[in-house]
């Protein structure tokens, strides 16, 4: 059972983002570090385990700057067998629904029997890829799995939803995002990250895909820096005090009691 | 013809807190826009009842066979079919878990503008642009929506409810064409009976590090239950098991809005900021008074917070009885 896996190259979590005042609809990216988006490693772990399980490869796909090949071979060293890099700026500057017939453009060409994705990205954090590439497909698609259990043809899912969980279950093939706690992410051998250098990292264009990108649907016009916090009360001393500051503070300034 | 439909969210029967805040968003663009606004609601009971009285000229009553559990694939059709009658332009929906889902199959199936988690709508816009937290809330995008339809899941606790008037809605029960649905809910399954959801919870306290263990945690949800708060967590406390993964709150847990935080022994880290950084106020109990979160709180305790908590508690469940 084939298995795609689309993950995305994005700045690291503690990465102090800052507005390009050239082109406010980007940030700077010279002193960003860049790493694979956290919930795309539960999606290679997964994608891996079920293709292990039934015998199958797993595919990268990645639509992103040439930077992101540094993320991709390092999914290729946690075992993915090959993966497919688009990075026409077009592509990388698409709206999401965009990008969905675009990776569905992609592994229309492949025997899938699923599709994997992280959560969100962290960068832009859409929430969207997965419906987007599953409506492009036609297949059905389940959000944030917390558990992934393929029998024969079909999946079942546990997500969780506000107050409890759903158990979905589809017909594959199905695309599904994944949550954290889905399962814990392998790390690379050294033998491997070796072997990863000659693995097969195959960038197509636009063009090949015969794809001819109108203007999008929506785009970032700006990003802004959200005003900060205004400095707030602190309060020391003995607990009768300062829990005595707290009562007259949310009765008075935030007016909660 | 144009027009703004809302999903009202519903659970057993009855709108959700965000499906008045949606309505309420949606009630005021479409009044900006100069057309109406409509609401469809799937599976909901009596639902239409409730909210017939905030601004809508008609709320499409979708029940029956396909619609009794949700499924993206049947209530994006459902919507879809509801807004091709109404001639729908804009369609707005809640942030919450199935709000999302159903926003990004919606705007897939009808090749719309999407914009997602949104904390404000610019009204004035033309085209519509909406404001979302980006880059773990770190910066916010301002994204113009330009397809001809749009599709905008709002975030829940930003935007204000909408309020009951005089006029009533037209309630118009409706049967989209039987959907091809595959994704099937087969079970939902409760969380313990009491326990709030930390993404619908006006004020949440949450413990980190500090509190110790899963015993320290019995102090953090007494507190809570005095309030009426939901429990938050840190990743620390989630990953060392004192407390399930879904009361997490930031970068990889849940992105919340509650107006009051309370964090207990909890630094403060930018992945913990990115789930809680818009809340209205925070309040930090922290021994150390150079941990980050202290200069991003609007009232920070210096202080052991098994020695403030409990009084703390005391004092409230005075001041609540009242
Ligand atoms: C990719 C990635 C994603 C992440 N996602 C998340 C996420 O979603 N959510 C999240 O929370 N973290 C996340 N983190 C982890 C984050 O970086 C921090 O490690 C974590 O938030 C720290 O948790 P903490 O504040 O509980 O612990 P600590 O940082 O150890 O802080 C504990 C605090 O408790 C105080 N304290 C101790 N004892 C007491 C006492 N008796 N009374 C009062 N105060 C006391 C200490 O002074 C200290 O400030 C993520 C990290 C990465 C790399
Ligand atoms: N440009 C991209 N290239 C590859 N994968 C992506 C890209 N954008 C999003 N993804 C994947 O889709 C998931 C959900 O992203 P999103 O819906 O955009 O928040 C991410 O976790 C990634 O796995």
């Amino acid at each position: 059972m084939n298995v795609a896996v689309v993950m995305k190259q994005v700045p690291d979590t503690e990465a102090a983002v800052r507005v390009d005042s050239a082109n406010p609809a980007s940030i700077v990216e010279d002193d960003v570090k860049f790493v694979l988006n956290p919930y795309d490693e539960y999606a290679v772990e997964e994608a891996l385990t079920i293709a292990e399980n039934s015998g199958g490869e797993v595919i990268g796909v990645c639509i992103g700057p040439p930077r992101s090949e540094t993320t991709i071979r390092s999914v290729l060293a946690m075992g993915v067998a090959r993966a497919v890099l688009i990075t026409d700026p077009m592509a990388v500057e698409a709206d999401v629904i965009t990008q969905g017939k675009i990776f569905a453009a992609v592994m229309r060409e492949m025997d899938l029997s699923l599709v994997l994705c992280g959560r969100e990205v962290i960068d832009t954090q859409e929430d969207a890829l997965a419906p987007a590439i599953a409506e492009a497909l036609n297949y059905p698609h389940v959000l944030n799995a917390g558990k992934i259990t393929v029998e024969g043809d079909r999946v079942t899912v546990i997500r969780d939803v506000e107050g409890g969980s759903l158990e979905i279950e589809a017909p594959l093939p199905a695309v599904i995002s994944c949550q954290k706690g889905l399962n814990d992410p392998r790390y690379p051998t050294l033998i491997a990250i070796r072997r990863a250098k000659r693995k097969e990292l195959k960038t197509v264009t636009l063009a090949d895909l015969g794809i001819d990108l109108k203007t999008p649907n929506s785009r970032i016009v700006a990003l802004h820096t959200p005003p900060p916090r205004a400095a707030g009360v602190i309060a020391e001393g003995e607990p009768e005090d300062v829990a005595a500051q707290c009562m007259k503070w949310l009765a008075e300034e935030a007016k909660l009691v | 013809m144009a027009g703004v439909l809302v999903w009202a969210e519903t659970q057993r029967g009855e709108p959700k807190k965000i499906a008045y805040e949606v309505a309420g968003a949606g009630i005021t663009l479409a009044k900006r826009l100069g057309v109406p606004a409509a609401a469809v609601i799937i599976n909901g009971g009596n639902a239409a009842d409730e909210l017939k009285k905030l601004g809508f000229s008609t709320i499409y009553d979708v029940q029956g066979g396909p619609f009794e559990s949700y499924s993206s694939e049947g209530y994006a059709e459902a919507l879809a079919f509801a807004g091709e009658s109404f001639g729908a332009t804009v369609f707005l929906t809640g942030a919450t878990a199935l709000g999302r889902d159903l926003a990004a199959r919606l705007a897939a199936r009808l090749d719309a503008a999407l914009a997602t988690d949104v904390t404000e709508i610019l009204y004035e816009t033309q085209p519509l642009r909406a404001i979302r937290p980006v880059y773990s809330g770190k910066l916010l995008a301002e994204v113009e929506l330009l397809g001809e339809q749009k599709v905008i899941s709002l975030r829940p606790n930003v935007f204000s409810a909408a309020e009951e008037g005089e006029e009533e809605a037209e309630i118009v029960s409706i049967s989209p064409p039987d959907p091809d649905i595959r994704a099937r809910v087969q079970q939902a399954l409760q969380a313990a009976e009491g326990v709030l959801d930390v993404t619908e919870a006006d004020i949440i306290v949450s413990g980190g590090r500090g509190v110790g263990g899963p015993e320290g945690f019995k102090i953090i949800e007494n507190l809570a239950k005095t309030m009426g708060a939901a429990v938050g967590a840190s990743r620390v406390a989630v990953d060392e098991g004192w407390i399930p993964y879904q009361h997490q709150v930031g970068q990889t847990g849940k992105v919340i809005s509650p107006v009051l935080y309370i964090a207990c022994g909890i630094s403060g880290a930018i992945q913990h900021f990115a789930g809680m950084g818009s809340s209205k106020f925070i309040i930090a109990i922290n021994k150390d008074p150079d941990a980050p979160i202290m200069r991003k709180a609007d009232f920070a305790i210096v202080g052991d917070l098994f020695k403030v908590l409990p009084i703390l508690r005391e004092e409230l469940s005075r001041v609540l009885q009242n």
